[in-house]
C-alpha cells in the first residue's frame, strides 16, 4: 500500500523545497553550461507564477491528422471541450484525481523525492504549482488503440504536472506536443512528466518541442521500469529560446530496456540542454542512446548522458551515441557522456563526435551531378534520419520530419524524399 | 567464477618492492606550514627576493582556497599542519661536488631501485639516461651534467637554476601553471623545494634521455618537487620520470607541478612511471598523489606528448595536460592506470585547442580489480581560434572483479564548426570467451589474463620509451601475476 499522504503536504513540501533550491546557478556541475538567470531578468522576479488567462485555442500547429485522444492544455490548464479521453481508461486531468479523496497508486506517482539526481526548483516548483496535467491509468494487459496525444499551448508562464502508470502487459504511446502561442511574448512552459512501467508494459514517448522563440522550455521525465518492460523516448527539440529537458530512467527490475532517442536542430540564439540519466539497478537490462545534433547560427547545444551501472546489475548492455555538426561558426556544442560503473560483468560504451559535413561524401554526390546546394541537404536530411527512422508511427514521423527539414539551413525542394518508405 | 577470485588473490599478494626504508639522518623541519617556514625553506636555498615573493604570494592565495571535492575520490584530508615541508639528508658543507662525495648510503639507495648513479655504470650498460635523483625535498645528484652542457642543455636541479640561471627561470616559472591555479598547485609553489629544471637551446636535440627520480623516504613529510622543462625553437627532449616510496601506515603527500613549455618546432616527450607506495590490501597507508601537470604548445608546429603508467598511489588526482596555442601543434597523452585494492584514481587530460590545425590523440587505458576505483576525466575544448583542429579520443577500461569501479567523464566543448572530434569509450570485463580461447590453446588462466592485459595496454606501452617500456611490462606483471612466477 502506498503511503497516504495528502496533496496539500505534497504541494507544501515541493514549495518549501523550492524556496531553498530556487534558480540553479551555473556553479552547479549539471548547470555548467546553461545560464538561467537571464530568466529571472527577463520574467522578473516572480517568473515561477503561473499566468492566470488563457487565450482560445487554435489547432494550428498541431498535427491535425492525427487520428489520437486528443488533451488540449493552454497555458497549463486543461481544455475539456476540445479534449476526447478514451472510454474505459483512467484518464483524467490532474485536477480531478487531486481532487479525489482517496489516495490511490497514482497519486503515490506524484509523490516528490527531494533527493533525487538532478532535482532542481523547476521541478519542485511544477509540483508545487502545477494547475493541470494528465494523469493516465493503463490497467493490465491494456493494449490503448490510440495514442493519447497531448497538445501542450505554450502561453504565458505555466507549469504542467503528469503521470501515466501502466499495468502488467499494458502498451500505449504518448505524444506531448509542445506549441508556442503566436503572440511570441517570453514566458514558461515547465513541465514535469512521470511514467511507470509495470512487468512487461510498453511505452512509446514522442516529445517534440516546437514552442515560440521567446519562450523558455524546462522538462523532466523520470521513468521507472519493472522487469521485462519497455521504453522508448523521441525527443525532438525545435523551438524554444532555452530549453532544458532532464530525462532520468530507473531500470529496476531484470530485463528491462530503454531507448532514449533524441534530435536538436537549433539557430539563431537557441539553447538546448539535455541531461540524460539511465540507472541501471537490475541484472540483464539494456539501454541504448542515440542523440543526433545540427547546430546553426549562433545556437548552443549541450548534451550530458550519464549511464550508473549498479552494483549487481550484472550483464547490463549500455551504449550510447552523440554525433554533432556545426554548421556556422557562432555555434557552439558541449557534450559529456559519462559512465559510472560499478561492476565488472558489463558491456557498455559510448561515442561522441563532432564535426561539419563530410567534404568525401559531399565531393561524392557532388561528381554524380547532384548540385551542391542538394548534396548537402541530403546529408544533413540523412543525418537527422537516424533519429527519426526509429519513430513507428507513421503520421508523427512524417509531421516531424517536415518540422525539422524545415529548421535546416537550405532545405528546399527535396522534403518528398523521405516521406514514404 | 573461479578465475576471477584466483585474479583478486594475486593482485591482492601482489609485492611493493620499493617499500624499504634508508637509515639516513636527516635535517627535518618541524611540521606545519607559515610564513617563517615558506621564508626558512626559500632561506636554506639562498634564493633570491622575487622568488620569495612568489612564493609568498602563493601561500597568502592558497590560504583562500578549499580543497577540490569535485574528483571521484574518498580519503581523509591531510592535515596541513601536521606535516613537515622539508626534509633533506644531513650533509657536510655546500653538498656534494663530485659523485664521490654522495652519501653512499644515498647512493646504495637509488642503485636498490634500479638507479644506479655512478656514470661509469651508466657507460658500461646499455642505458644512456642523465638522471637528477631527489630524495626527499632535495636533488641529491645529478649525472651526466658536463656532457649534457657541452651540448648547450641545462639539467640541474631548479634550486641550482634559480642560482645559475635566474632570467631563464623568473621567465618561466608559473609561466603555465599560476600559483593560484588550484588548491595543490598554490601550495606547491608556496613550498616546493626541489624538482628539475631543463632547457634545450634553439635546434638542439638533447643526445641522451633526461630522467628524475624521486624518492620519498622521511616519516611524517610531503614531497612537493617542481619541474620545469623548456625546449627552445627546434628543441627536442624525452624525459622520464619515475617514484617509490616505503610503505607506511600513514598516508604521505606528494603535490607537484610540472609546466613544459615548447616553443616553435620544439618536441618534449615526457613520460611518467608511477610507481608510488598504494598503501596495503585493507586500504592502509599509501601516497596521495596529487600533481598538476601542464605542457604548453607555444610556438607553432611543436608537440608535446605524455605518458604515463600509473600502478602506485592510494589516491591519485592527475591531469596532465596540454595547451596548444601554436597554430599546427600537436598534443598526445597516452596513459595506462591500475588501481587494486583500496586504489582510487582520477586521471585524465585535458587538450585546449586555441591554434589553427592543432591536434591531439587521448588513450587511456584503465583497469581497475579488487576494490579499485578509477575515473577517467577529461576536457577537450576546440576555441572559436581552432580552425580545423583535430582530436581523436578513445577510453578504455576493463573491470576484473565484481567490487571495482570504472568511471568516465569526458567533457567536450566546441566552438569552431570546422574542428572534428571524435570519442570514443568501453568499459567491459575480460571475456569468457577469450579466457577460454587461449585457455583451450594450452595457456594457463594466469597466463591468459596477462596476456589480454598486456594486448589492452599494447597501444599505449608502444609509445613508452624502450627502458621505460620493459620497466612497464614488468610492472604489469608484478601486479597481475603477484607471487606466482
Amino acid at each position: 500500500m502506498p503511503e497516504a499522504y495528502s496533496i496539500e503536504q505534497l504541494r507544501a513540501q515541493a514549495f518549501s523545497l523550492f524556496e531553498r533550491l530556487g534558480l540553479p546557478g551555473r556553479k552547479l556541475e549539471d548547470w555548467k553550461y546553461t545560464d538561467v538567470s537571464r530568466l529571472a531578468s527577463t520574467l522578473g522576479e516572480t517568473w515561477w507564477q503561473a499566468t492566470s488567462e488563457q487565450p482560445a485555442f487554435s489547432a494550428e500547429g498541431s498535427i491535425e491528422d492525427l487520428d489520437a485522444y486528443r488533451m488540449v492544455f493552454v497555458s497549463g490548464v486543461f481544455v475539456p471541450a476540445q479534449s476526447k479521453l478514451p472510454d474505459g481508461v483512467d484518464v483524467l486531468p490532474l485536477a480531478d484525481l487531486l481532487k479525489r479523496a482517496q489516495s490511490d497508486d497514482s497519486k503515490a506517482l506524484f509523490k516528490l523525492d527531494t533527493d533525487a539526481p538532478l532535482m532542481n526548483g523547476f521541478v519542485a516548483v511544477a509540483v508545487a504549482l502545477a494547475q493541470d496535467g494528465l494523469c493516465a491509468c493503463i490497467a493490465d494487459g491494456v493494449i490503448l488503440d490510440k495514442p493519447l496525444y497531448m497538445i501542450h499551448v505554450g502561453h504565458g508562464r505555466s507549469h504542467v504536472l503528469s503521470g501515466v502508470m501502466l499495468g502488467t502487459g499494458a502498451e500505449a504511446t504518448l505524444i506531448e506536443h509542445f506549441i508556442g502561442s503566436t503572440d511570441e511574448v517570453a514566458g514558461l512552459s515547465n513541465t514535469v512528466t512521470y511514467a511507470r512501467l509495470a512487468a512487461n508494459a510498453s511505452l512509446t514517448h514522442y516529445r517534440l518541442q516546437q514552442e515560440h522563440a521567446q519562450q523558455y522550455h524546462m522538462g523532466r521525465v523520470e521513468v521507472k521500469q519493472s522487469r521485462d518492460s519497455r521504453y522508448v523516448l523521441h525527443a525532438v527539440e525545435l523551438g524554444s529560446s532555452l530549453s532544458r529537458l532532464d530525462v532520468l530512467v530507473k531500470l529496476a527490475e531484470e530485463n528491462a530496456s530503454c531507448e532514449l532517442n533524441g534530435l536538436f536542430v537549433a539557430s539563431g540564439r537557441q539553447h538546448i540542454d539535455h541531461h540524460t540519466r539511465v540507472d541501471h539497478i537490475a541484472p540483464r537490462c539494456v539501454s541504448r542512446e542515440n542523440y543526433r545534433t545540427l547546430l546553426d547560427g549562433r545556437s548552443h547545444g549541450v548534451f550530458n548522458g550519464k549511464v550508473v551501472v549498479h552494483k549487481g546489475a550484472v550483464k547490463t548492455d549500455s551504449s550510447q551515441s552523440n554525433a554533432n555538426l556545426l554548421l556556422s561558426k557562432k555555434s557552439e556544442i558541449d557534450t559529456k557522456p559519462e559512465l559510472e560503473i560499478y561492476n565488472d560483468d558489463v558491456k557498455c560504451a559510448h561515442g561522441a563526435t563532432i564535426g561539419q559535413l563530410d567534404q568525401a561524401q559531399l565531393y561524392y554526390l557532388t561528381s554524380r551531378g547532384v548540385p551542391e546546394a542538394i548534396a548537402k541537404e541530403l546529408l544533413l536530411v540523412a543525418f537527422a534520419d537516424s533519429v527519426l527512422v526509429g519513430m513507428k508511427d507513421k503520421t508523427v514521423r512524417r509531421f516531424i520530419e517536415r518540422a525539422a527539414f524545415a529548421k535546416l539551413p537550405h532545405t528546399s525542394g527535396i522534403e518528398g524524399l523521405t516521406h514514404e518508405r | 567464477m573461479a578465475s576471477n577470485d584466483e585474479i583478486q588473490q594475486h593482485l591482492n599478494e601482489r609485492e611493493y618492492s620499493a617499500g624499504f626504508i634508508t637509515d639516513i639522518e636527516s635535517d627535518t623541519l618541524p611540521p606545519g606550514i607559515n610564513e617563517d617556514v615558506i621564508r626558512h625553506i626559500s632561506g636554506k636555498k639562498d634564493e633570491p627576493q622575487w622568488l620569495l615573493d612568489w612564493r609568498l604570494q602563493a601561500y597568502r592565495h592558497w590560504l583562500t582556497m578549499k580543497e577540490p571535492s569535485w574528483a571521484a575520490v574518498d580519503y581523509t584530508p591531510t592535515d596541513y599542519q601536521s606535516i613537515s615541508y622539508y626534509s633533506a639528508p644531513k650533509k657536510s658543507g655546500d653538498g656534494p661536488a663530485t659523485m664521490d662525495d654522495v652519501d653512499p648510503k644515498l647512493l646504495e639507495t637509488y642503485e636498490k631501485l634500479g638507479i644506479p648513479l655512478r656514470e661509469q655504470a651508466f657507460l658500461a650498460g646499455v642505458k644512456n639516461i642523465a638522471v637528477d635523483a631527489v630524495f626527499d625535498s632535495v636533488s641529491v645528484a645529478t649525472t651526466f651534467k658536463t656532457r649534457l652542457k657541452a651540448a648547450g642543455v641545462i639539467f640541474c636541479p631548479i634550486s641550482e637554476a634559480v642560482r645559475e640561471y635566474p632570467e631563464l627561470v623568473r621567465q618561466y616559472l608559473g609561466s603555465v601553471v599560476p600559483q593560484g591555479d588550484n588548491f595543490f598547485a598554490a601550495l606547491n609553489s608556496a613550498v616546493f623545494t626541489d624538482g628539475s629544471f631543463v632547457y634545450i637551446p634553439k635546434g638542439v636535440r638533447c643526445p641522451m634521455e633526461l630522467s628524475t627520480y624521486f624518492r620519498i623516504n622521511a616519516m611524517n613529510t610531503g614531497q612537493f618537487e617542481r619541474t620545469l622543462i623548456i625546449a627552445d625553437e627546434g628543441a627536442y627532449v624525452s624525459y622520464l620520470e619515475g617514484c617509490t616510496a616505503p610503505m607506511r601506515d600513514e598516508n604521505q603527500l606528494h603535490a607537484a607541478v610540472v609546466e613544459l613549455v615548447a616553443l616553435d618546432d620544439a618536441e618534449i616527450k615526457y613520460a611518467t612511471v608511477q610507481n608510488w607506495y598504494p598503501g596495503d590490501e585493507n586500504g592502509v597507508g599509501g601516497i596521495y598523489n596529487f600533481v598538476t601537470k601542464r605542457g604548453e604548445c607555444r610556438g607553432h608546429r611543436s608537440k608535446i606528448s605524455w605518458t604515463q603508467v600509473e600502478t602506485g598511489s592510494a589516491i591519485t588526482w592527475k591531469y596532465p595536460s596540454c595547451i596548444l596555442k601554436g597554430d599546427d601543434s600537436v598534443g598526445e597523452f597516452y596513459s595506462v592506470a591500475l588501481t587494486t585494492n583500496y586504489q582510487q584514481a582520477d586521471t585524465g587530460t585535458k587538450m585546449i585547442h586555441l591554434g589553427r590545425n592543432s591536434r591531439s590523440t587521448i588513450l587511456s587505458k584503465g583497469i581497475s580489480a579488487g576494490k579499485g576505483q578509477q575515473s577517467y576525466r577529461g576536457l577537450v575544448r576546440m576555441a572559436a581560434s581552432a580552425e580545423g583542429a583535430r582530436n581523436y579520443t578513445q577510453c578504455d577500461s576493463l573491470l576484473l572483479g565484481d567490487q571495482c569501479g570504472a568511471h568516465t567523464f569526458p567533457y567536450v566543448e566546441v566552438k569552431n564548426p570546422t574542428a572534428t572530434l571524435e570519442h570514443e569509450a568501453t568499459t567491459s570485463k575480460i571475456g569468457d570467451d577469450q579466457l577460454f580461447y587461449c585457455q583451450q590453446r594450452g595457456l594457463s588462466e594466469e597466463d591468459a589474463v596477462n596476456m589480454i592485459v598486456n594486448g589492452f595496454c599494447k597501444d599505449v606501452f608502444d609509445v613508452l620509451p624502450m627502458e621505460f617500456a620493459v620497466e612497464a611490462n614488468r610492472l604489469m606483471e608484478v601486479s597481475l601475476e603477484g607471487s606466482v612466477g
